[in-house]
């Protein structure tokens, strides 16, 4: 069901900080913000916390690690071993850069596709922008009306303080 | 090497199920290693599941049954066609003539590559004869064979043989040929003109008794026996020093000092195989090594060999012969030799002089110059030292070459003057290789009829009357006695392919014999004849199939005649060298002599259609597909001349153009000219490779000279590509040759002194029953190059032609490398074999990213054909670049028109051996298909490998046994003894490769010359 | 609470936003402060606007080359690489030398987009996606060649491990430097192409929100996965780039390193030497910085992008070149000197024959463009006079090829056995193949610069965007900068 917003568009990155920061001092939750670039101070000013992804490039990483190690025992020492230039079976020191390889392609394409869940991308998605030129040079601060309700006189007066220089209602399908 | 008589199961020369009758037949001794062994029988490994196809304990049939049973199949469509087979074709030991598909029979028979007539056993394939080896029960040829011997096995298959005679150019029936012969014979006894056969040297009684009984039928009948390279002057000075004109047989391995005067007898004179097996076994270092000293123009494979070789023009040998005569007449108080010029360093020829007198009666001064003033000097000379009876045997001649000169002269001069009614050709071609072949084909054409038995249109046969074609000798029956009451015989191999007739029996139809049957009239021949000059056997037919098992019969000589005593006139043959050379040696300095040779992959030029011997680098200069002129480095620097510039050599009229070889060596006088190249009319392989040098063959003194005065060198300004396939002759200061003196030698003879292998990084890994090794022993290693087309024709290597060997791509899985030391003018020469050297820390299969190469648990580093991407890593990696890769398709490639792209020309594939695609990498195998053979015989005879079971197709066929096989796990076999031998070594050990397989220092022994 | 977040993880995080409150750059990266809006319209413009006559002409060029590709590599499939001028002596000659030259091409991209990124150097900003670009394209053609090289390229595949394997449980060696390869070059061209890709995304959906096109719009709007520009999405979004950076760093370092052990880990004189990986890797950035210039110093112009990519990014690259092209020369003298004092009999051969034997002119020619060029880049005035730094990059490429082909020939055609020595002379083949592989690489590169934006916009406008008015303290170097654009 579609809920209604306050959008708040700005031009400049750090009027948009000096909303962000007014806006959580009236205990306002900041439903989100939108930006062309990511803007330095603000995950601390909006409170976001710092994402776990690299836990996932590790965990991957460590399996991929073990699995280039025990595919290539097993291949060359277990499966079929062959005597290839008198040398021992297990040739340890030959099968590292494979399992460095194995364990970079394997964590880094684990790491990217976590991503890509997390936030909610995929191809073909239809994008919802809150604000013209969200991905050019506009910047918007979006309040949630369901969310803790609050006075709406209040809040846009506070933003209109902050320098929002355009302030509009709309109805969005989340 | 062993006795077939006694049914010595060492030697491949049976069918396998022969040989298993044999061993079920409890022959074999049945030693057993363990209990269950004994009560089980031997134990099987992974090795050899299926025991051999054909084993008679009647397993199911499998894949490899289906297949062979398949390949016979196509064996058979090939032979469609053909006559039924020929009966009483007998096998060795065992009546038995049925083909098993997929086992081979073995067939003794004799060779007919030239006059040398050397003994063969030929393998059998599903009813195609398939590759030739030497036969060991020779007393004279041993188990060697030479190149030629071993590449007349694809002449058989030869696209260009005649399918049928041919009448004016026109196929036409034997029936047709046969009338007009007769009525021209009739026409010519009426007329009482002259009947001539031209022909080689003639080694067969049952032949010559024929030709005894055309002179009885026809009066007017001659026999003019002709050879391009003649023997007419040795023949002659015999004549004239002992009253007996022939060509001694020479022991080499009897002889303390040999020296050789332009005698290549190690390459091509006379009986290359005899005397290298002679020569090789009298160089033991191990036990006294005979001295070798050699006086020549051009580098020959002899020549690399001697101890002592020393560059004389050739017109100047006559005086080395003299100058030897004088000081040894000297030593041994005859009458002194007039003059006292010395062609050379006196200093040199005192020390030759000194050695020849002190082993005197054990000494051997051989010569090939077809000059009878030189060869009467050295009989005077052999006489003197007392080498009669000893190192010559005059009394039981050799009979390999009886052809006349003057007699040839004589036939072209009647010829052409038209007194010859009726000629008929076999085993010549005029037109190609005599000195004037115009006046010869104007004398041909004044001919009433000119019959040649000629395979083919060749140069001489293409202008006859009729051709004749005759039997491939593999699909004929004969008898050969190469030296004196030596006899050996001819059995087919395979039907005849085409509608040739036996030339025997075209000349007993045409004298309407009885019953033109050339095989029962041999048989009667051997029984009249050679069946009574023996004791042992009193029952033909007996005699006869064990005649025909075993290849060789040895009778006793008529009674030992005393040895003759030397009545020549040496002082005027003297006289006469000494005034000739005075004449030359006058304008020496300006003008040069050209000396026409043989070289061993050409010979006298019978072969030049045969691929394998086209693309087989000569041994001395690495050059394929081609002859040149070989000029001294010093001389080429005067004359400014490059590698590969085109030169013009010019005598009066006679002309040549030619690429220009620098060759080490070289005497600074002398261009040396191969002969047997630019044959014009052969077939595809061989029309129009090189050029022709005949033409500067003479008639001197009523003998031919093969070498030519006053020559005029020009550069032409243009150059001529040369395929040779090793173009670095210097080893640059590396270990890969080493050599020690007999000093060294008897230094640190005692045991205990044997080199230490390289330790491994690693723990030893070959775990099998078996660990392969080969050794060679590179003082024994002349160089001829048997095995590298013995190794072709085993393993179905590909001929890839001039074009692809200028771009550096033979495929020869074994090849001879060879360098040189010393000083340019005068270097010291050694040939090197090097094959896969099979590794057991091999570089190349650690780098393979597709586990193509491994070492197998038997030591062979195998290549896997289908797993093969082709990275070539492999081959970047090997330190000795053995490794060979499939750069096209080289089978089936209209680009690479060779035997392998006509299906005749592929029936001489080995089934054995898979035929390789393009892109694949290929290298030696160490004959793993023998050794797999020989592993599952003895496995279905319960019995184990002994030592020799297994020969390699290169050390078969080496005449001087200077490579063995074997395993090195058997402490006894002889390749184990070898690695201990003190002189062994491996090649490049210090990068830790560990090659199974080990060569011997070459041992110089080099003659002290003041 | 941004000082929280540097302490959880380091700067990195604030580097990888391209603005740092302590130790901010001058905004001197781009030239006369655009606005937001100019930065999307300049970099957009390319992609919108007809492409122009001198496009049309390289464009042209390139892909006539293409087609030779493909006519020659269809002959040589047909025919063997018997068309080739290899042979018993040399078995590898172009075929690796275009393998390992087009690999160390590839290595500028990800070691401008991950170390450059980790050392906070700003400067990357503007050349970085180009860079990346011209990594993926160098690689395809890279991988190539391995393919092509092969004897039987219809069995390539067996080089992978599979299963089921119809060949019974028979898989690869991985002893083999060439499987180490396999796995090196594809995880390398993997990893950056997702990372290139990554970096794509918000510049798509800006894209996407221009586009006027139907066919554009869906396009892109499949390509930036609906991308909205949300800030809880940017905030993991940097993280993952982050992390991606240091994966792809000791990455970009270990290929060209297991390229080397191709060689190294033989036994042939000249490729048996334990310093290749680090002579490789500093050989690799050096001919990757020599294409980057190539390729920038053309686009900048013809593009007129001059004010992204001004005389100051030429020159930190010049200097890059400079640096390693001096650690490749003391490669060179290494190898020498080892050769001279290991006293081993065959590596002094090979060495004596690289500098006189018939391949000489080959190793001169190397040492000019490798070892005296960069010499040349030590006054300023070379390193920003845009026509001198394009002949030198050209050169660079020249001698980086011959660096190769000398390492591969000529340590083949005079090995251990004199016996087994021979000359290398190429065909047309070789050469047209070589000519083919440069058509590959361009026909890509135009069409990237004509479809794709070939400068990170959001990387600009993070850079640009705002603290212009926070100009902080600013390194020595940057003070040269502004001296430079004085």
């Amino acid at each position: 069901m579609p809920s209604s917003f306050l959008v708040a568009t700005f031009t400049d990155a750090e009027k948009l900080l000096h909303a962000v920061r007014a806006v959580r001092q009236e205990n306002l939750r900041i439903y989100d913000v939108y930006a062309p670039y990511p803007i330095h101070g603000l995950d601390a000013a909006m409170g976001v916390r710092r994402t776990r992804l690299p836990w996932v490039t590790f965990l991957v990483g460590c399996c991929a690690l073990a699995f280039a190690v025990t595919f290539q025992f097993y291949t060359t020492v277990l499966d079929w071993p062959l005597n290839v230039g008198g040398k021992p079976d297990n040739s340890t020191l030959a099968f590292v850069p494979i399992c460095f390889e194995l364990t970079v392609l394997l964590s880094g394409l684990a790491t990217v596709a976590a991503l890509f869940l997390r936030a909610r991308l995929y191809p073909g998605k239809k994008e919802s922008l809150f604000a013209e030129g969200v991905t050019n040079d506009t910047f918007a601060l979006v309040l949630r009306k369901r969310e803790a309700p609050f006075d709406l006189h209040r809040a846009r007066k506070l933003l209109q303080e902050s320098g929002a220089d355009r302030i509009r209602e709309r109805e969005m399908e989340q | 090497m062993s006795d077939l008589g006694k049914g010595d199961q060492s030697r491949g020369c049976k069918s396998a199920k022969d040989q298993l009758v044999q061993i079920n037949g409890a022959a074999a001794p049945s030693y057993w290693k363990s209990p269950e062994e004994l009560h089980n029988g031997a134990r099987r490994t992974a090795e050899f599941p299926g025991g051999l196809p054909s084993s008679p304990t009647g397993e199911e049939t499998t894949r490899r049954d289906f297949l062979a049973a398949m390949g016979f199949t196509v064996a058979a469509a090939g032979l469609a066609g053909c006559r039924a087979p020929v009966q009483n074709a007998i096998p060795l030991l065992v009546g038995s003539d049925e083909i098993i598909p997929g086992v081979a029979n073995w067939y003794a028979t004799t060779c007919r590559g030239c006059a040398s007539s050397c003994s063969l056993l030929v393998k059998q394939r599903d009813g195609r004869p398939i590759k030739i080896e030497g036969n060991a029960e020779s007393a004279l040829f041993g188990g060697g064979t030479c190149a030629t011997g071993q590449a007349t096995v694809l002449s058989l298959y030869d696209d260009a043989r005649l399918r049928a005679p041919l009448w004016q150019g026109q196929p036409t029936t034997w029936q047709e040929i046969d009338k007009r012969v007769l009525a021209s014979l009739r026409e010519a006894q009426e007329t009482k003109s002259e009947i001539v056969l031209l022909s080689g040297s003639v080694v067969s009684p049952s032949v010559q008794s024929i030709i005894a009984e055309w002179r009885n039928s026809h009066p007017h009948f001659r026999h003019v026996e002709y050879d391009p390279v003649s023997f007419t002057a040795l023949r002659a000075a015999n004549e004239l020093s002992f009253g007996r004109p022939v060509v001694p047989h020479y022991a080499f391995d009897k002889a303390r000092v040999i020296v050789g005067l332009e005698a290549d007898f190690l390459g091509t004179w006379l009986s290359p195989v005899e005397f290298a097996r002679q020569y090789a076994a009298n160089r033991n270092p191990e036990k006294a090594p005979a001295l070798h000293i050699q006086f020549e123009s051009g580098m020959s494979v002899t020549g690399s060999n001697a101890d002592l070789r020393v560059a004389v023009p050739p017109s100047q040998l006559g005086l080395v012969a003299v100058a030897l005569l004088r000081r040894i007449a000297h030593k041994a108080g005859i009458a002194p030799v007039a003059g006292t010029q010395d062609p050379l360093d006196a200093r040199k020829l005192d020390a030759v002089a000194d050695e020849l007198w002190k082993y005197r009666g054990e000494s051997l001064v051989v010569s090939g110059v077809n000059d009878r003033s030189i060869q009467v000097v050295l009989n005077a000379l052999n006489a003197a030292l007392g080498n009669f009876g000893k190192t010559i045997d005059i009394n039981k001649p050799s009979l390999q070459r009886s052809g006349n000169d003057n007699a040839m002269a004589e036939l072209v001069a009647k010829m052409q003057r038209g007194d010859v009614h009726t000629l008929l050709m076999h085993g010549v071609n005029p037109a190609y290789d005599y000195s004037e072949p115009d006046k010869f084909l104007d004398g041909l054409g004044k001919t009433a009829l000119a019959v040649s038995f000629s395979d083919r249109r060749d140069e001489t046969s293409s202008r006859a009357h009729a051709i004749c074609p005759d039997h491939h000798f593999l699909e004929a029956w004969g008898d050969a006695e190469p030296v004196d009451s030596h006899f050996s015989l001819l059995q087919p191999l395979i039907a005849p392919l085409f509608e040739t007739r036996a030339m025997q029996e075209s000349l007993l139809r045409w004298i309407g014999h009885p019953e033109a049957d050339y095989y029962k009239y041999l048989r009667e021949f051997w029984r009249t004849n050679i069946f009574q000059r023996q004791k042992e056997i009193h029952d033909f037919e007996t005699f006869w199939e064990r005649s025909l098992q075993s290849g060789v019969v040895t009778v006793p000589p008529p009674a030992a005649a005393s040895i003759p005593k030397f009545q020549g006139d040496w002082k005027a043959a003297v006289d006469r060298i000494q005034k000739e050379a005075g004449e030359t040696r006058a304008d020496a300095d300006k003008s040069f002599e050209l000396h026409c040779y043989e070289t061993v992959p050409m010979r006298d030029g019978r072969h030049a259609n045969n691929p394998w011997l086209q693309e087989l680098p000569d041994p001395i200069t690495k050059v394929t597909w081609s002859n040149y002129a070989s000029i001294a480095p010093q001389t080429a620097k005067k004359l400014g001349v490059n590698q590969g510039d085109v030169i013009r050599l010019t005598a009066g009229t006679r002309k040549l153009e030619l690429p220009a070889f620098i060759q080490p060596g070289q005497e600074s006088h002398t261009i040396s000219v191969a002969l047997g190249y630019g044959r014009q009319q052969v077939g595809r392989a061989g029309n129009n490779v090189g050029w022709n040098a005949y033409a500067f063959t003479s008639m001197e003194q009523g003998d031919r000279r093969y070498f030519t005065k006053n020559i005029v060198i020009e550069k032409t300004g243009r150059t001529e590509k040369l395929g040779s396939t090793q173009t670095h002759f210097s080893m640059e200061g590396r270990p890969i040759v080493l050599e020690t003196s007999m000093a060294e030698l008897r230094r640190n003879a005692e045991p205990g002194n044997e080199p230490a292998t390289q330790p491994s990084l690693w723990a030893e890994r070959l775990h099998g029953e078996h660990a392969w090794g080969m050794a060679i022993d590179m003082n024994a290693c002349t160089g001829c190059s048997a095995c590298v087309v013995a190794c072709q024709a085993e393993n179905n290597v590909p001929v890839v032609g001039k074009d692809q060997i200028e771009r550096i791509r033979i495929m020869h899985w074994i090849r001879i490398d060879r360098y040189y030391s010393g000083e340019e003018e005068d270097p010291v020469s050694v040939h090197q074999p090097m094959m896969c050297q099979h590794c057991q820390n091999a570089p190349c299969e650690t780098v393979c990213p597709v586990l193509a190469t491994t070492t197998s648990s038997e030591g062979l580093n195998q290549q896997v054909y289908n797993r093969c991407i082709g990275t070539r890593y492999c081959a970047n990696n090997c330190p000795y670049k053995v490794r060979r890769f499939n750069w096209y398709n080289y089978t089936e490639n209209p680009k690479f028109d060779f035997n392998m792209e006509s299906p005749l020309g592929r029936m001489v594939l080995n089934p054995d051996v898979a035929v390789r695609s393009r892109g694949v990498m290929e290298k030696c195998s160490l004959c793993v298909q023998r050794v797999q053979l020989a592993k599952n015989v003895a496995l279905q005879g319960k019995r184990e490998l002994a030592d020799g079971d297994i020969q390699t197709a290169c050390q078969q066929a080496c005449p001087s046994q200077a490579i063995v096989f074997g395993d090195l796990k058997d402490p006894n076999s002889r390749v184990s003894k070898m690695q201990h031998n003190q002189r062994r070594y491996q090649v490049l050990d210090e990068l830790g490769t560990r090659p199974n397989i080990s060569y011997l220092k070459k041992v110089r022994n080099p003659m002290e010359t003041a | 609470m941004s000082t929280t977040s540097i302490s959880v993880n380091g700067k990195a995080p604030d580097a990888a936003r391209g603005i740092e409150t302590q130790m901010l750059p001058p905004p001197s990266w781009v030239d006369d402060k655009p606005s937001l809006r100019d930065i999307t319209d300049d970099i957009a413009r390319p992609l919108e606007a007809r492409p122009g006559k001198g496009w049309w002409i390289c464009f042209g060029i390139a892909f006539a080359a293409l087609l030779n590709l493909g006519g020659m590599v269809t002959y040589l499939f047909a025919k063997g690489i018997g068309i080739w001028g290899l042979n018993n002596s040399v078995g590898w000659a172009f075929d690796i030398t275009n393998f390992v030259f087009w690999v160390g091409i590839g290595h500028a991209g990800t070691l401008i987009s991950a170390i450059l990124l980790l050392f906070r150097q700003q400067w990357r900003t503007s050349i970085n996606r180009s860079a990346e670009a011209m990594t993926i394209f160098a690689v395809m053609c890279a991988g190539m060649f391995p393919a092509i090289h092969m004897g039987r390229p219809w069995d390539a595949f067996f080089i992978f491990p599979y299963f089921p394997n119809q060949r019974g449980p028979l898989w690869v060696n991985f002893r083999s430097p060439l499987v180490w390869d396999v796995f090196a070059i594809s995880t390398y061209l993997t990893i950056s192409l997702v990372f290139w890709y990554l970096g794509m995304i918000p510049d798509l959906a800006t894209l996407r929100d221009r586009a006027t096109g139907k066919i554009k719009k869906f396009a892109f709007r499949l390509l930036s996965l609906g991308w909205n520009g949300s800030h809880r999405t940017w905030s993991r979004y940097e993280i993952v780039s982050l992390v991606l950076a240091g994966l792809a760093t000791p990455l970009v370092l270990s290929v060209h390193s297991i390229v080397s052990m191709d060689f190294a880990t033989s036994l042939l004189p000249g490729w048996h030497t334990t310093i290749f990986p680090p002579y490789f890797v500093a050989g690799a950035i050096y001919s990757g910085f020599g294409m980057v210039l190539t390729l920038l110093i053309i686009t900048r112009s013809t593009m007129n992008l001059q004010r992204y990519i001004t005389l100051r990014h030429l020159d930190k690259m010049a200097k890059v070149t400079m640096l390693t092209g001096m650690i490749v020369s003391y490669a060179y003298l290494t190898e020498f000197f080892s050769a001279w004092y290991g006293g081993n009999l065959y590596e002094r051969y090979h060495f004596i024959n690289r500098a006189t034997g018939p391949y000489a002119w080959c190793f001169y020619l190397m040492v000019l463009c490798n070892v005296v060029t960069p010499q040349l880049l030590w006054s300023r005035k070379a390193r920003t006079s845009v026509r001198f730094l394009f002949i030198v990059s050209i050169m660079v490429n020249i001698g980086m090829w011959f660096e190769r082909f000398v390492i591969i020939v000529v340590s083949l055609h005079r090995a251990f056995l004199p016996s087994g020595w021979g000359m290398f002379y190429p065909t047309i083949f070789d050469i047209g193949i070589l000519v083919g592989s440069f058509g590959l690489f361009f026909t890509c590169f135009l069409l990237f610069i004509r479809l794709l934006p070939m400068i990170a916009m959001w990387e600009i406008k993070g850079v640009v965007g705002h603290g212009a008015h926070k100009m902080a303290l600013s390194s020595d170097e940057d003070q040269e900068e502004v001296a430079v654009n004085a």
